[in-house]
């Protein structure tokens, strides 16, 4: 058996989609007992890689060998067999079931024709109480919270006796304080002897937590590394294939006046009985970027949705540009100077299967400029489209009649960020907006966002990944649980800080009220 | 008011049937709106043995081959609903009503043909099939009870113990919630909707035969079920795709379908409304309750997405 | 310029290739139906199998000029439900309501034309608004109460059969059925001004109610062509139709445009029984009509083989209703003439995922033209 040093290795895997290469001879060596980082953009490649060992594809050429021994992996079952569990990053929970039923599906223990629970809800307890994994096996998933449903999946590989762990980006939910429990729980796994593989694309998670770490790039295999023998500056390079500047380049802001005035806003929860957003107030002011932080789900998304009309608020005053918009429709909104760069571009920033020219028109299609008697200029349209495209760089096969759903990512957010920023808006909310999205694209994002503001126009920019928050703000806003529990200043605050105001295990006395 | 207990015991097995059918295809993800076909898939193969084997056959063994002959149709009937939704990943809603107009018209051909050669091709053109329906009715106290109570009501138990006392129902169920997650544990998504849509099928022609031949002992053909088989799949919904709901919803609207069919022989007609306004009840009490209960519709949350096992 | 109008061009190749795919796939549609039906034929009686299917093919021709004529006073009808459900598709909804719709459009056609003594033209307006509120029924239940709008209509088709028979039956609003035949009046004898004018079709084809309706319904599908593709009206529908969320983020009214594209898809519908009952093809029966009307759900296989099209929806419909015409030729002797519907349902069954055939070839296509364009310096716009 323990003929190799490695217990699991990928040896030159390729695998080819039509008409792209998502992993292009990349090799991985995971090592027993060790924390093995796979670093990469996002598109790189990685959780091709993964799925490959987890049996959910087959690579194009390349092999497999667990302990020295050559392995085929065709589908979960044979990675199963062979010890390897996987974390999804969006997580494989049915949310109508229990705990345990969860843990247990697939591998039932039975007696006869029936289910008998008692033997697994044993082996559930002490292995939770063994490795510290909290949870009541007879929750409901829909119930947990997240950093619960997290330790689920953990024990659901823990039940099979899987050995190899893999974690896909298993912080990105997390807060600061959830994923220092996470990062002693992958310590004390790999200190009893299993192995992990962790995928991210944060590099401090990485140097705290990781023995060697492996590096992909366009698919391409980069090189390994041991972690003690490396910097951040060195890795982040190597990811992006040059150096990084992780400062977005910008003057310091200048204020004038509001235009965006939020007072005691309440809106109802779709998800449970409490509300979503509670009593929140606070303004925006020409010149500067304001920016929401918080962990995902503390009502940052019924805050917008409210803000710009998609939903209805129960109590509270929104007034825009000294206007009342309480009760105003999105398109009055969109009208009065308001723009939206929603959170999830697919789900409402387009109609993927219309052409980027109708997209580009999505919220102007009826003005006078694209209609006349309720009939579209196509004319107009196409001239409009092309002049976006050429001037925001938007890059697509077709130009202005190629279907939205055949673009990149980064591309379609391209197109919504021109569409957005050429309504010559007086506030630019955005939400999310460089998710998913690479490096060279994000920083093309962020520069749009400074130059917004420059112009002396007002941004609301809602964020949860932490260096955009510090880095591209002129004032942070900390939401969580519905209440804005902090106003800090990202030039004095520390990440640790802003941890503990995003975990709510901090807040200000005075309430952010009217500030 | 016993005509009515009748009546409403009659319909209230049928449309537990074909609901707990609808459920578990449901269940395992897949939307059955072929129910109404598959009803009268199944009836017209019970039928049909009925008439070929009536007399020359014991009759309990004319029973016995008679329900497995319209239950094992509705299931073949079903698996063509299984390949366009499960294997071709098709539009679960245009390839069930395909296969309700299919139902219907083929039906038609089949008995009209049936009853060309049996007439020695005169060109007989009738749909209508007559049989004796007296082996499956029995009388106890003062009621005439129907074989068929005695099957659902097994089956409605059966139907419990399977979805949530055995890992198959376990299996099924993670495959109409999450398909993805079924999968990750080394659950095979098709074979499990394709079980899912068989046992709807297998209820449903065992129901659509239970519909038919206990209340009279000519069909014709040509009306299909009357809607039954949709009607059933109001009473899923309102049974919030749980056994013992359904069972209860079933009871529900049997009572309302009941009305039209005792309407002139009771004191319901001193209020002289026809048998066109009983018949639309049942139809108009189910769109007020579902009016009201779909805002918190407990529905499998991966019914009608077809699983794709590259998409991720 | 020189390279805008490469990539037009370039475009204008795809478009045309998808659509002869679309053509392919739903002639591909059609043969398979026929041969399920000649199989059929086959195992019914295989000695006359040959002259029924060359029945079924002739259609309408089996029997000219009379049959021609019957397959055109058969289309009218069949394009408007065929543009009902094709309309609701585009705004994402199914329509299986149209039968339901039909019936209504029925009823006003005949009230107007019977009671009220109307002109054909109110007579075919009336059975439009009584078709539209029936279809508006569907939308308001999926738009404000969240009941899916296929369950509601198929509950509102038997609600409205059922209303229709008895109001006929009873005389509730006014007599207009006829005891003798056990339908409803004959429009000819009792409404002779309520009949849609034939402007010499009927002794062209030596039939009785060969109309001008078939005029009417290729002139609605090209209004209907034209909102769908040209208008912002049509623009707002499909943006709902393709992605509802990103409609209502685009500050349209997401809700009133389900409840409108169901009341129009209503009103198509109740066209439809205008033109076949005001053209005298047939009566009412309510004591028989305890089935839907065909004539509604074939406006599926319509909708489903023109891929939504409302130009392909005519020449559909004409198919369509040319093997309806073919079945009733069958010699009933030895075949039965449902066997033309048996055809129909394999043909919608088979439409249900032949879309997504073309779908893949599609796909294939454009990824290897793009791979192709990638070589050249102008192909980095596909940088996936």
């Amino acid at each position: 058996m323990a003929n190799s040093e490695y217990i699991i290795e990928m040896l030159n895997i390729t695998k080819e989609f039509p008409g792209i290469k998502a992993n292009d001879n990349v090799t991985l060596q995971l090592r027993k007992g060790e924390i093995h980082a796979l670093l990469g953009e996002n598109g790189a490649g990685k959780s091709t890689l993964m799925s490959i060992l987890f049996g959910l594809y087959q690579p194009t050429s390349g092999i497999i060998k667990k302990n020295g021994q050559e392995v085929k992996i065709n589908n979960p079952n044979d990675a199963n067999a062979l010890n390897i569990g996987m974390v999804h990053q969006h997580f494989k929970l049915v949310e109508c079931f229990t705990v345990l039923d969860n843990i247990i599906l697939g591998i039932e223990p039975t007696k006869g024709l029936f289910l008998s629970k008692k033997g697994a809800r044993e082996k559930v307890v002490a292995l939770s109480d063994k490795y510290g994994l909290k949870v009541n096996p007879d929750a409901l998933i829909s119930d947990i919270t997240v950093g619960m449903q997290q330790r689920t999946e953990i024990l659901k590989m823990l039940y099979r006796d899987n050995e190899i762990l893999i974690f896909d980006e298993p912080t990105a939910v997390l807060t600061p304080q959830e994923i220092e429990e996470l990062i002693r729980i992958m310590k004390n796994l790999a200190k009893e002897g299993k192995s992990i593989l962790f995928i991210t694309h944060k590099l401090n998670e990485i140097m705290e937590v990781a023995d060697r770490c492996t590096i992909l790039r366009k698919g391409k295999y980069i090189g390994t590394v041991d972690i003690r023998d490396t910097t951040k500056e060195a890795l982040s390079k190597m990811m992006v294939g040059r150096n990084v500047n992780f400062k977005v380049d910008k003057k310091p802001a200048k204020p004038t006046e509001t235009v965006l005035q939020i007072e005691h806003m309440t809106v109802p929860s779709k998800l449970h009985k409490n509300n979503a957003v509670r009593d929140v107030s606070f303004q925006v002011r020409r010149g500067e970027i304001v920016c929401i932080a918080g962990i995902d789900g503390n009502g940052q998304t019924e805050f917008v949705h409210a803000l710009t009309g998609l939903e209805k608020m129960t109590s509270g005053k929104i007034l825009f540009n000294g206007q009342d918009i309480s009760k105003a429709s999105i398109r009055e909104r969109s009208k009065s100077g308001m723009s939206h760069i929603p959170e999830d571009r697919h789900k409402h920033g387009l109609v993927l299967d219309y052409t980027l020219e109708q997209n580009m028109v999505l919220q102007r299609y009826w003005q006078p400029e694209f209609q006349q008697a309720g009939f579209i200029k196509q004319g107009a349209v196409r001239e409009y489209a092309q002049g976006l495209i050429a001037q925001y760089d938007v890059r697509s096969g077709q130009g202005p009649i190629t279907i939205a759903r055949s673009m990149s990512g980064g591309n379609q957010q391209k197109a919504i960020i021109a569409r957005e920023i050429d309504k010559n808006p007086d506030l630019l909310v955005a939400v999310q907006p460089t998710r998913g999205l690479d490096v060279g694209a994000i920083e093309y994002i962020h520069s749009q966002l400074v130059a917004q503001r420059d112009k002396g126009k007002a941004v609301l920019l809602v964020s949860l990944e932490l260096d955009e928050v510090m880095n591209v703000s002129d004032r942070i806003l900390v939401m969580y649980e519905g209440e804005i529990v902090g106003e800090l200043d990202p030039k004095t605050v520390s990440v640790e800080e802003l941890g503990l105001y995003m975990a709510g295990a901090k807040r200000d006395n005075r309430s952010a009220e009217g500030k | 008011m016993f005509l009515l207990l009748k009546y409403t015991l009659l319909y209230a097995v049928v449309l537990m049937l074909v609901a707990l059918g609808g459920m578990f295809s449901e269940r395992s993800g897949v939307i059955n709106i072929a129910l109404e076909g598959i009803m009268a898939i199944g009836g017209l193969a019970g039928i049909l043995v009925l008439v070929l084997f009536q007399g020359t056959l014991p009759a309990a063994a004319v029973i016995l081959i008679s329900i497995l002959a319209s239950a094992v149709a509705g299931m073949l009937y079903s698996l063509l609903l299984g390949f366009s939704a499960i294997t071709l990943k098709a539009d679960q809603t245009i390839g069930g009503t395909a296969l309700n107009m299919l139902a219907t018209a083929a039906a038609v051909v089949i008995v009209k043909a049936y009853n060309n050669s049996a007439t020695g091709g005169n060109g007989s053109a009738s749909s209508k099939l007559t049989y004796s329906n007296k082996e499956f009715i029995f009388t106890a106290g003062p009621l005439t009870y129907n074989i068929f109570l005695i099957i659902g009501i097994v089956l409605l138990i059966a139907a419990y113990v399977f979805l949530y006392k055995t890992k198959y129902g376990l299996r099924l169920r993670s495959c109409g919630e999450h398909p993805q997650a079924a999968d990750s544990v080394g659950i095979n998504v098709y074979q499990w909707r394709y079980t899912g849509v068989m046992i709807s099928g297998f209820l449903g022609g065992l129901g659509g035969f239970a519909y038919i031949v206990p209340s009279v002992s000519t069909w014709n053909f040509e009306v299909g079920v009357t809607g039954f088989g949709f009607l059933a799949l109001a009473v899923m919904i309102f049974g919030q795709w749980k056994p013992f709901r359904i069972a209860a919803a079933a009871v529900f609207f049997a009572v309302f379908k009941s009305l039209a069919n005792i309407a002139d022989a009771t004191f319901l007609t001193n209020l002289h409304l026809s048998k066109n306004i009983y018949d639309m009840m049942p139809f108009i009490a189910s769109m007020v309750i579902l009016a009201f209960t779909s805002k918190n519709s407990q529905a499998p949350k991966a019914e009608g997405i077809p699983y794709d096992k590259g998409a991720r | 310029m020189s390279v805008g109008n490469a990539t037009k061009n370039k475009n204008k190749k795809i478009d045309l290739s998808s659509g002869l795919l679309s053509v392919a796939a739903s002639l591909i549609c059609i043969l398979i139906g026929l041969l399920v039906g000649f199989i059929i034929l086959c195992c019914i009686n295989g000695e006359y199998a040959a002259d029924g299917f060359s029945r079924i093919i002739k259609g309408g021709f089996y029997l000219m000029p009379k049959g021609v004529g019957t397959v055109l006073s058969q289309t009218a009808p069949l394009i408007m439900t065929g543009l009902s459900v094709a309309f609701a598709f585009k705004t994402g909804l199914f329509n299986i309501g149209a039968a339901g719709q039909y019936t209504l459009g029925a009823l006003g056609a005949l009230y107007f034309a019977l009671v009220l003594q109307m002109p054909w033209y109110v007579c075919l307006i009336a059975a439009m608004i009584f078709g539209a509120v029936w279809g508006a029924i569907p939308g308001i239940f999926k738009a404000y109460f969240n009941v899916n709008e296929v369950i509601t209509a198929i509950m509102f088709n038997w609600i409205g059969l059922y209303a229709v028979n008895e109001i006929i039956y009873k005389g509730v609003i006014g007599n207009m059925y006829d005891l003798k035949t056990t339908k409803t009046y004959t429009l000819r004898a009792a409404a002779p001004q309520a009949v849609i004018p034939d402007m010499g079709l009927n002794a062209i084809f030596n039939t009785k109610s060969t109309t001008i309706a078939i005029f009417i319904a290729i002139v609605i599908a090209v209004l209907v062509y034209i909102v769908i593709n040209k208008t912002t009206f049509g623009y707002e529908l499909k943006a709902c139709g393709h992605n509802k969320d990103a409609a209502r983020y685009a500050g349209i009214n997401e809700k009133k445009n389900i409840v409108l594209s169901m009341t129009i898809a209503g009103a198509l519908s109740g066209i439809g029984a205008g033109l076949y009952y005001l053209s005298g093809v047939a009566e009412w029966n309510p004591q028989v009509s305890t089935a839907l009307p065909a004539m509604g759900f074939n406006g599926i296989p319509v909708a489903l083989l023109a891929l939504s099209n409302p130009i392909g929806v005519i020449f559909a419909a004409l198919f369509v209703s040319h093997i309806t015409v073919g079945g009733g030729y069958l010699p009933t002797k030895y075949f039965q003439p449902e066997i033309a519907d048996v055809i129909i349902s394999v043909i919608i069954y088979l439409c249900a995922f032949v879309s997504l055939f073309k779908g893949v070839v599609l796909e294939t296509i454009t990824k290897r033209r793009k791979k192709k364009t990638q070589g050249t310096p102008d192909g980095k716009g596909a940088d996936e």
